[in-house]
């Protein structure tokens, strides 16, 4: 139904990344995992996503890292942070390099999937925007 | 501009007597009252020579005025760049000191055969890494600027704001419980949904939050709450039992560089871009604090869009 737009997610936990993948999958949403913040980057070179759902912590390149790189690349794409541990500090630098949100692990698949639409919706509204603003 | 358009309205009035006295002189002339009509032609040219004087006097102190207006605007916007300015090369030269500082190590451990001494790797690596962590602090100091300059336009969707304070709150409640900090929740369940930019007020509310529980430091509460004052405007207040702030300091929080915390644990830019942000989306900010009671930080934004969309 919704495979209008792809989302990415991003974690170094293989077995979370497999369920949740599998989980939007199953609700009709074109997901895909991927294991690090290095490779994440790479497939963006090659392959289109909406919108990224993104660990804070992994090993090698950390999601802060990772976002501001993202956000370089491709400052419409929304993303999702992702915190098991809630640290505030990283809260609040997420928020500033221009993530759509927080969530707390475990978040539930409703709660997730919710924010997923929410950010879809955001950067469909940016697209409008800049190419009104184009237009004009 | 505004001083100067009222008064070109009222400069064509005093005329009138000049007119009247006039009108009345052609008049007398007809009826052939030479005399009397000579008087009124004295009295409208006399009356025209006083009229444009005054105005004169009136425009010049006007433009005067005007001028000094300018000069005084100009001379607040020179002191606020001065401060600015002193603030950025103030947070721009610790690390630059402490940089030069280490790299005056580094030539030292490089010259003769003090490389040679024990531990001498370790204190060159341990000042590379000092090095580093300063660039990137200054790093971090001139993307905050580059994004108070840039002024993201916000970008406006319908928002839960319980929901979105409530998800920040959690973030923030994890690592405040370790200090003893408790939240305390006063959501208005019938909030109306709001235009907004919700990560832009996500940013907002997690600062505050992170700069209550700062402080607070240990054992205390944080409480928030949400109402609505009126139909078109919703209110947030977030109250804490920190350290407070003192009155000569309360009216310069939300400048930028200003910061209470010690050097380098804050950059004084947090709450500066908060309140752009919130002017941004169309509300206001304020604080009340009382030394050693704590501070409540109140938000007021707008139910309806800033830019009447959606």
């Amino acid at each position: 139904m919704t495979k209008d737009f792809r989302v990415l997610i991003v974690d170094d936990e293989l077995d979370f990344l497999e369920t949740i993948v599998k989980r939007l999958n199953r609700r009709k949403i074109d997901a895909k995992g991927i294991d690090s913040g290095l490779k994440a980057l790479e497939l963006l070179e090659r392959e289109h996503f909406d919108v990224v759902i993104l660990d804070v912590r992994m090993p090698g390149m950390d999601g802060i890292e990772t976002l501001k790189e993202m956000k370089r690349k491709r400052p419409l794409m929304e993303v999702i942070m992702l915190t098991g541990h809630g640290s505030v500090e990283s809260g609040v630098q997420g928020m500033q390099y221009g993530a759509f949100d927080y969530v707390m692990k475990p978040a539930s698949i409703d709660e997730l999937l919710e924010k997923i639409h929410e950010a879809y919706a955001r950067k469909v509204l940016h697209e409008k925007k800049v190419l009104d603003s184009k237009l004009s | 501009m505004v001083h100067k358009c009222g008064f070109r309205a009222l400069s064509q009035f005093p005329h009138a007597a000049t007119l009247l006295c006039g009108g009345l002189a052609v008049v007398l002339a007809l009826l052939g009252e030479v005399v009397l009509a000579a008087f009124a032609l004295m009295a409208a040219g006399v009356s025209f020579l006083v009229v444009r004087h005054l105005i004169g006097l009136v425009v010049k102190a006007n433009e005067q005025k005007y001028r000094l207006d300018q000069q005084l605007i100009q001379s607040q916007k020179l002191a606020a760049i001065g401060e600015l300015s002193s603030g950025i090369a103030h947070e721009i030269n610790n690390p630059l000191a402490i940089m030069g500082q280490e790299t005056e190590w580094i030539k030292h451990l490089l010259k003769g055969d003090n490389l040679q001494a024990p531990g001498a790797t370790d204190e060159l690596r341990d000042s590379l890494r000092e090095i580093v962590s300063q660039v990137e602090r200054c790093k971090e100091i001139t993307h905050k600027l580059l994004d108070f300059a840039r002024k993201k336009e916000p970008l406006i969707q319908a928002a839960d704001v319980n929901r979105l304070v409530e998800d920040m709150a959690r973030l923030v409640e994890k690592e405040a419980a370790q200090n003893n900090i408790k939240l305390i929740r006063g959501y208005d369940k019938n909030l109306p949904r709001v235009s907004t930019d919700p990560p832009l007020l996500r940013q907002v509310v997690l600062n505050i939050l992170n700069n209550a529980a700062y402080a607070i430091g240990r054992d205390g509460t944080i409480t928030i709450a949400t109402r609505q004052p009126t139909a078109d405007s919703i209110e947030l207040t977030f109250s804490d039992t920190g350290c407070g702030i003192p009155k000569e300091q309360l009216d310069k929080i939300f400048d930028p560089f200003f910061s209470t915390k010690p050097p380098g644990k804050g950059t004084g830019l947090g709450l500066s871009i908060s309140h752009s942000i919130i002017v941004k989306l169309g509300g206001r900010i304020t604080a009340a604090s009382e030394v050693g009671k704590g501070t409540t930080f109140t938000i007021h934004l707008p139910v309806a869009s800033p830019n009447g969309e959606d």
